[in-house]
């Protein structure tokens, strides 16, 4: 009986000393939160000025960006964060998983002030209410306009632009000197060198098992369309294009491709990049991020515009980057402000430009960029696309017209693939 | 003292006292972490209003520091923390689970109804396109108050604050350089020091003639307006211009004539994503099939790897063979990888045409993108991740069987499958059982493997949704619910594996009383 007595006061008392040891930790910072001046920090309140005692709690921005973004984000942030009397901090994040991620942490409070997004997110991101409405109008003008269409959604504006991207046809200059006019003449070309053995790809493009994003150029040039648009150029999920009469004569198009072996649905993107940069694939259609290994390998390459089918234009899709605030940030009118005000300059865009070297958003950027032949040739390739449809319902798209693709690949008719994803995609619609 | 009784004295443990102090003083100290962890826990989810979380850990530690400190109650010892873990990382996720599929949590609904309200009137702010914009800097009153200092677009300087606009001289304007300093007596605010008083700042509005100004960035103000306004005592969101009245139903404010403003919150909606399930034909129809195809991906998987690795188990058991140590450890390689590994070294081994298999073998076979080939290929690799795991367990289980059993079989003339049939198989399925049940409702659900090799592909001709040859009903129910329609349905992703759950515990249920797996245990 003594003894549990004593057992008793024991823990009691370890108890009490952690409830201090917390308590008091809780107080402390719940001081720093509400009166920053009133702050007894014990050393660097001896040096007076009250500049020194609000130093220790600066507001902190946080930016989630990838990794190949990050680096470039985090300079401008430490020279904004030095003139400003501000914190920023960059979080390297998966550029996959930013999307994802910012719906779960936003609204638990735990997210970041500031992303960098594609405008293609929008539409869920602003059906789920996460990322908030930024005004840019007063700087609008010195940006491309499809740029700054793409960051709005529903008619509001979300995000600043920052680079704009699509793919393009990339030639092997060594083995086809002449750019190409027609796919006609890209076929007969690509299956000659295939015939001949010196290639193994005759057109390298990611399928594996089928790229609706990918295929977009060609099934634009062939005829056809993803949604119809709207008076104000904005996409009506209600007009689905694929099996429109346009869609059905792209999809016998690939259907022949795939049977004369132009394109394959075996073909990944690990196997674009390998055949095209060992110089067993004469041409690619791939976008900016595949050309660093391409120029790595030593391939002699152009960035083409794309060929016409039949005179048909090839319209690829274009994806806008940009950053865009958190509905849920910490500190929106300061986000809002870096966004805005910083990031938003021509002095800012020209030096992102320069350090990330991503094809720009700015009509100042694009003019410093006017020297390289790459962002040329994507830039005039890009030149007849319209921006990605941001609408949420593009999950039902990709997937269905995915399989479709895998589908006319595996040599079922194209016409019933196309007219079956078709049907998938407006139940799917339908449903939401 | 006779030398058995020096033995025994010597044995007995001496100074008992000081080890019993040393055992209760451990004891103590780990009560005390125990306890200032769940101090610590108990501190955030109090900052953060989790009520449920933090009753739970109270009640938890409680229970621990009574068990543990109570010398009546030996056996709850013993169970108190496992029932606290299964609590935690069984019953709470199922519960979850089952709790999640009768809301419509996903895209489109992701947010609290308080943080939709707030949202909804936050993003309603629109500004006059063509309005009066100006550049700003907040400015200190003093007072506790805050200022703007505003330079309007034609260059005119104007202070602002609750009561209006009053116009400035340049002489009012203290520069350091090109810095801004004080205006009026009132000193400026950085970009940090502005904002720490953001809130301030986003309710300050400046009235004027033409509209009320409000901030919209740190340095810049325009004329603007809330668009819509929320009614508390009613419930109701309010447009401002037209009057417009949106309720609250199914986690979404509506208007009478069915407008939908968006973003929606988070709401119980009750067994709406089951009948999603059962009364839409597009779903419903492809579900057998998948659900056959499941069936038989997790029975070959189990039965195939089962006898490859029982057989390579008993080749290796028996004979004299030279370096068994040496296979054994090659055996368990495929089960050491990463299977998110291999799955995805597999499928560009399959590759059609730029595969290695078919370029060794000289095979044109359409490995993952033929429906049959690829129903093969998945149980194949299947086999290849799964029948280490087997191998292992088998070589256990024969090492276990009494060699004495065997000779008397052997004795009595039986034949070697006989000794197998009769002796071997029984003792081991003693042990399987319960193995093979577990990996059957395991790979029942084995995502990775079917996920990362075909995507649930080759699609099938004709199907209503997005159903692929080799799905099966996870991988299905990943593609209805997160890439199919509109973003993520958490929800109706919840109420398919709520329906998953309740399949794979009738089989295993089943499997368990029929092979009497648990016999001895009883």
């Amino acid at each position: 009986m003594k003894r549990n007595t004593w057992k008793l006061l024991a823990v009691l008392l370890s108890l009490i000393t952690f409830a201090a040891a917390c308590g008091d930790s809780s107080t402390t910072s719940a001081e720093n939160n509400d009166e920053p001046t009133t702050t007894k920090a014990p050393a660097t309140t001896t040096t007076a000025a009250p500049t020194t005692t609000t130093e220790a709690v600066l507001p902190t921005l946080l930016i989630w960006a990838d990794d190949t973004r990050a680096p470039v984000v985090q300079e401008f942030g430490d020279q904004f964060g030095a003139d400003n009397g501000v914190n920023v901090e960059v979080q390297q994040v998966d550029f996959g998983s930013i999307r994802d991620q910012l719906g779960v942490a936003g609204p638990a409070g735990e997210g970041p002030d500031i992303i960098i997004g594609a405008h293609d997110w929008l539409g869920e991101l602003a059906t789920n209410g996460v990322v908030a409405p930024i005004d840019i109008s007063g700087i609008a003008d010195q940006f491309l306009p499809v740029a700054v269409n793409a960051m709005s959604y529903d008619g509001v504006t979300y995000g600043l632009p920052y680079s704009v991207e699509n793919i393009a046809l990339i030639r092997n200059v060594d083995l086809v000197p002449e750019p190409v006019a027609t796919f006609a003449e890209l076929e007969q070309i690509a299956l000659d060198l295939k015939a001949a053995g010196t290639v193994d790809v005759p057109l390298a493009v990611q399928e594996a098992p089928g790229d609706p994003f990918h295929n977009y150029p060609m099934f634009t040039a062939a005829g056809g369309v993803v949604f119809g648009r709207n008076a104000d150029g904005s996409y009506n999920p209600d007009d689905l294009g694929i099996d429109s009469e346009g869609g059905l004569a792209a999809g016998r198009q690939f259907s022949e491709w795939a049977k004369s072996g132009l394109i394959s649905g075996d073909v990944n993107y690990d196997v674009m990049i390998e055949s095209f940069s060992t110089g067993k694939a004469p041409f690619a259609i791939t976008g900016p991020w595949a050309t660093g290994s391409f120029a790595d390998a030593g391939v002699n390459y152009s960035v083409d515009p794309f060929p016409t089918v039949d005179g048909g234009v090839a319209a690829p899709f274009v994806g806008v980057q940009g950053f865009m605030v958190s509905a849920f940030a910490e500190n929106p009118l300061l986000a809002e402000t870096f966004v805005v005000d910083y990031m938003g300059s021509e002095d800012a865009q020209v030096k992102l430009f320069e350090a990330g070297g991503r094809p720009p958003a700015h009509l100042g950027a694009i003019d410093v960029a006017s020297s390289d032949a790459d962002i040329q040739g994507f830039a005039a390739a890009g030149q007849n696309g319209a921006a990605m449809p941001a609408i949420p319902e593009m999950g039902a798209v990709w997937s269905a017209w995915t399989d479709a693709y895998s589908l006319i690949f595996s040599g079922e008719d194209s016409d019933a693939a196309l007219t079956d994803a078709a049907t998938q995609i407006r139940d799917l619609i339908a449903q939401g | 003292m006779t030398q058995h009784e020096e033995l025994v004295r010597r044995r007995r443990p001496p100074r008992t006292g000081t080890i019993r102090a040393g055992a209760l003083v451990r004891k103590l100290v780990l009560i005390a972490l125990v306890n200032g962890f769940a101090m610590f826990a108990m501190q955030r989810e109090l900052a953060l209003g989790e009520t449920g979380a933090l009753v739970a850990t109270l009640v938890a530690t409680v229970a621990i520091n009574a068990v543990y400190l109570s010398r009546r109650v030996v056996p709850l010892k013993y169970l108190v923390p496992g029932t606290i873990f299964m609590l935690l990382f069984i019953v709470y996720p199922v519960a979850y689970t089952v709790y999640i599929s009768f809301t419509n949590y996903g895209t489109g609904n992701l947010l609290t109804k308080d943080q939709a309200i707030e949202r909804l009137v936050a993003n309603s702010l629109s500004t006059d396109a063509g309005g009066a914009r100006f550049a700003i800097t907040p400015l200190d009153d003093g007072d506790g108050t805050l200022s703007l200092f505003m330079i309007a677009e034609d260059g005119g300087l104007l202070l602002g604050d609750e009561s209006g606009l009053s116009p400035l001289a340049e002489s009012d304007v203290t520069r350091d350089e090109n810095r801004l300093v004080s205006v009026d007596g009132r000193p400026a605010l950085n970009l940090g020091q502005a904002s720490q008083r953001q809130d301030e700042l986003l309710e300050l509005v400046v009235p004027a003639d033409f509209g009320e100004i409000r901030v919209q960035t740190l340095k810049q103000a325009t004329v603007a307006a809330f668009g819509l306004s929320y009614d508390e005592a009613t419930d109701e969101i309010v447009d401002v211009t037209t009057g417009t009245r949106y309720l609250p139903s199914d986690g979404r404010y509506t208007s009478t004539t069915g407008d939908v403003l968006t973003p929606g919150f988070r709401a119980v909606v009750g067994p709406d994503n089951y009948d999603r399930v059962w009364s839409n034909s597009a779903i419903r129809d492809p579900f057998i099939r998948v659900f056959a195809w499941n069936f038989a991906f997790a029975l070959l998987s189990v039965a195939l790897s089962m006898a490859l690795g029982l057989g390579i188990a008993l080749t290796l058991h028996r004979s004299g063979l030279r370096g068994v140590k040496f296979y054994r450890s090659l055996l368990i390689i495929p089960y050491a990888v990463p299977s998110f590994l291999s799955a995805l070294v597999w499928q560009g081994m399959l590759n059609r045409n730029f595969g290695i298999i078919n370029r060794m073998l000289h095979l044109d076979i359409n490995w993952l993108l033929d429906p049959w080939w690829a129903r093969f290929s998945v149980v194949l690799v299947n086999i290849w991740l799964g029948f280490p795991y087997m191998f292992l367990v088998c070589t256990g289980a024969l090492q276990s069987i009494p060699s004495d059993l065997m000779e008397a079989a052997q004795i009595d003339g039986a034949s070697a499958s006989q000794r197998f049939r009769k002796v071997t198989w029984p003792l081991l399925l003693i042990t399987l059982a319960p193995l093979l049940i577990a990996s059957f409702a395991f790979n029942f659900n084995n995502f990775n493997t079917v996920f990362l090799l075909t995507g649930g592909g080759p699609p099938v001709p004709g199907s209503q949704t997005p159903a692929g040859a080799t799905d099966i009903l996870i991988t299905y129910t990943f593609r209805l619910a997160f890439e199919g329609g509109r973003g993520q349905d958490f929800g109706f992703a919840a109420a398919i594996s709520v329906m998953i759950f309740f399949v794979v515990a009738t089989i295993s249920a089943i499997s368990f009383r029929r092979t009497k797996a648990f016999e001895n245990l009883a």
